[in-house]
């Protein structure tokens, strides 16, 4: 296995930064947040998962998609192309979750294009986790505290530096410049059974779908947007064209797009007022469904990836954990 | 179970047995140890029911999913809350509003030793006086009594931020709300935010973008202390629920302290008091 030095490595990021923008954890308003950093000595190396997801560096919480000016003829100009990126220090985790967006938007034609433009301008460089902590469950997903899923690069904590495992051409090309050294070890396991819930092939989830559990689930919600927006794969979205100038010609607008969620009241209402989802139970159903069984039937992957920062997040104390222990049990007492 | 667990239990308890309510919103504790709101509905649940200083949401906002009739000629449920003594104030607000009806609720009181948020004694608790509930059915006494403070001035930081030039104060709020992730918890957390359409969220008109940017946060933010005004009760459930630890707090007890000042008026001090900004006195006559 190659290795590099904690010096080393920060020469190298401090290389890259001049060449690059480059987004990593940095403790913010006392928090770690994935931000774009201007020196190395931002980085903060010891941390669990940042408090938001990276999703921003491919559907940025807010962003025009499309300016349109009238005028004697309308034009249609489609942003600036975004810069080259370098994210680096993702938890495994966060890196999973790329591969989950990619399905929908990039993988499968048409291709999200606003989208596409982000993702190629990542290059995605991850740091093992040495541990899972309270609310992580991403082995239940499929996942790892050192998985390389959606990663050019996994950096691994060694006793004295990193251990370096290029994933993709990308990535190889990156530390191809690099004097790396090698090392006979093996990093540790950060893997951890510790009883977790096994988690149901989406297709049995049918099976509980009019279970009376989820209305008790339920009682609680808020039907706020925090579970979401602090999640790394939900990624539904609101479109406005909003008026940015007024012109002799007409006006100027934007078509904006912005983060929006399911488990908000008003997401699922269309013209003439109907709500098909106008209760709390079956807004927050509906997140959990297409995390673990629309998703994953319409796009080959889980929704999830594991990182339980809802189960942190959430006011009303609901446990996405919780849930599919719930419904590995109903399973099983339907099975007696 | 402590001496206020063991009271809640019976006290719901009686009201299950005696089918004076079809459901106790009290706290649990979940399996990570932390405290989450519990709706029980039956007699063998209530052991579920517990009480600590994380309890620190307002469970008064749920009567809102319970103000309504759930079906033809159904009678709108009847509930029993556990509350804090500002929560319950906020009782007296929504009786006030004509959101809630005094005889579907049954208020299990609890006398306050201070809610904490992250580990930490909320501010608004550090000076409060009202320890026992304004209003309540049943009374959850505390083992040994509870000290009440020393009177001290309760908006001693507010009269710090005052001091501030308005640049300052401007600068303080954006860098505050520049991490707002305009979630909308504070409001769904609000006992005081029930309206069906937020103006917010309002698409005819189309009051505010869509952006998640600081100016949309922040007029958001300060559009819902003035539709506070008077109508906040000081519970803390909207800091206590912010994921991004945003000391909404603070805006609400600034726009407190001004009521205050003005109108000499406390929140859900009755039933009969109204809002000042949402009535009309002819004899009104401002404090200036």
């Amino acid at each position: 296995m190659k290795v590099i030095s904690q010096e080393q490595l920060n020469l190298w990021l401090a290389d890259l930064l001049k060449q690059t923008v480059v987004v990593a954890p940095i403790e913010k308003h006392g928090k770690i947040q994935y931000q774009e950093i201007n020196s190395i000595s931002q980085i903060v190396w010891d941390f669990t998962r940042p408090e938001l997801p990276p999703r921003n560096w491919v559907i940025p919480m807010t962003e025009p998609i499309l300016f349109i000016e009238q005028g004697p003829t309308t034009v249609l100009k489609q942003p600036d192309l975004p810069h080259e990126k370098i994210l680096f220090g993702l938890r495994p985790c966060d890196s999973r979750s790329f591969k989950v967006l990619d399905a929908l938007f990039w993988d499968k034609e048409p291709a999200d294009p606003q989208y596409a433009r982000h993702r190629q301008a990542l290059t995605l460089i991850g740091l093992a986790c040495p541990e899972m902590w309270d609310s992580c469950f991403c082995t239940v997903v499929g996942g790892a505290p050192d998985d390389t899923e959606g990663l050019d690069i996994l950096l691994t904590r060694i006793d004295d530096g990193f251990a370096v495992q290029a994933i993709t051409e990308k990535g190889q090309a990156l530390v191809s410049g690099l004097d790396l050294l090698q090392w006979s070890g093996v990093p540790a396991d950060p893997s951890e059974a510790r009883g977790l819930p096994k988690l149901h092939e989406s297709a049995e989830w049918a099976a509980v779908f009019k279970d009376v559990f989820w209305k008790e689930l339920s009682h609680a919600c808020l039907s706020c947007r925090v579970c979401s927006f602090v999640c790394p794969t939900c990624r539904c979205y609101d479109v406005r064209d909003e008026v940015i100038a007024i012109c002799p010609n007409g006006k100027v607008y934007e078509r904006l797009r912005a983060w929006d969620t399911c488990t908000s009241m008003g997401y699922r209402r269309i013209a003439g007022g109907h709500n098909p989802r106008e209760t709390q139970v079956k807004r927050l159903k509906n997140r959990f469904y297409c995390k673990f069984m629309y998703y994953p039937e319409d796009f080959g992957v889980l929704g999830c990836v594991g990182c339980g920062r809802c189960i942190d997040a959430c006011p009303a104390g609901i446990d996405i954990l919780e849930v599919v222990e719930k419904v590995d049990l109903k399973l099983a007492q339907a099975q007696i | 179970m402590t001496f206020i667990e063991d009271q809640i239990r019976q006290t719901a308890r009686k009201y299950l047995e005696n089918d004076e309510v079809s459901c106790v919103i009290g706290y649990e504790r979940d399996t990570r140890g932390r405290s989450r709101p519990v709706f029980i509905e039956s007699v063998d649940q209530v052991d579920r029911l517990v009480w600590g200083p994380d309890c620190n949401l307002n469970l008064a906002s749920y009567l809102h999913e319970r103000k309504h009739s759930p079906g033809k000629d159904q009678p709108i449920p009847k509930t029993a809350v556990v509350l804090r003594p500002c929560d319950t104030r906020a009782i007296n607000l929504l009786i006030n509003e004509q959101q809630v009806a005094r005889e579907n609720v049954r208020i299990i009181g609890v006398t306050c030793e201070g809610s904490e948020i992250n580990g930490s004694l909320r501010v608004d608790c550090e000076f409060c006086q009202e320890r026992v509930p304004p209003l309540y059915d049943d009374l959850i006494l505390t083992e040994l009594p509870v000290e009440v403070p020393e009177s001290a001035d309760p908006y001693a930081d507010i009269n710090e931020m005052d001091q501030w030039t308005p640049e300052e104060r401007l600068a303080f709020w954006t860098s505050e709300f520049d991490r707002c992730i305009r979630c909308y918890a504070c409001r769904q957390a609000c006992p005081g935010c029930y309206c069906f359409e937020c103006v917010a969220e309002k698409l005819d008109p189309h009051w505010v973008s869509i952006a998640l940017e600081v100016p949309e946060k922040m007029f958001f933010h300060v559009m819902r202390a003035y539709h506070l005004a008077g109508r906040c009760v000081g519970c803390g459930a909207c800091e206590a629920v912010c994921p991004m630890d945003i000391p909404l707090g603070k805006l609400n007890r600034k726009v407190a302290k001004e009521i205050l000042e003005l109108f000499d008026y406390r929140t859900g001090d009755s039933i009969e008091t109204h809002p000042p900004l949402v009535c009309f006195n002819p004899n009104e006559r401002l404090n200036l």
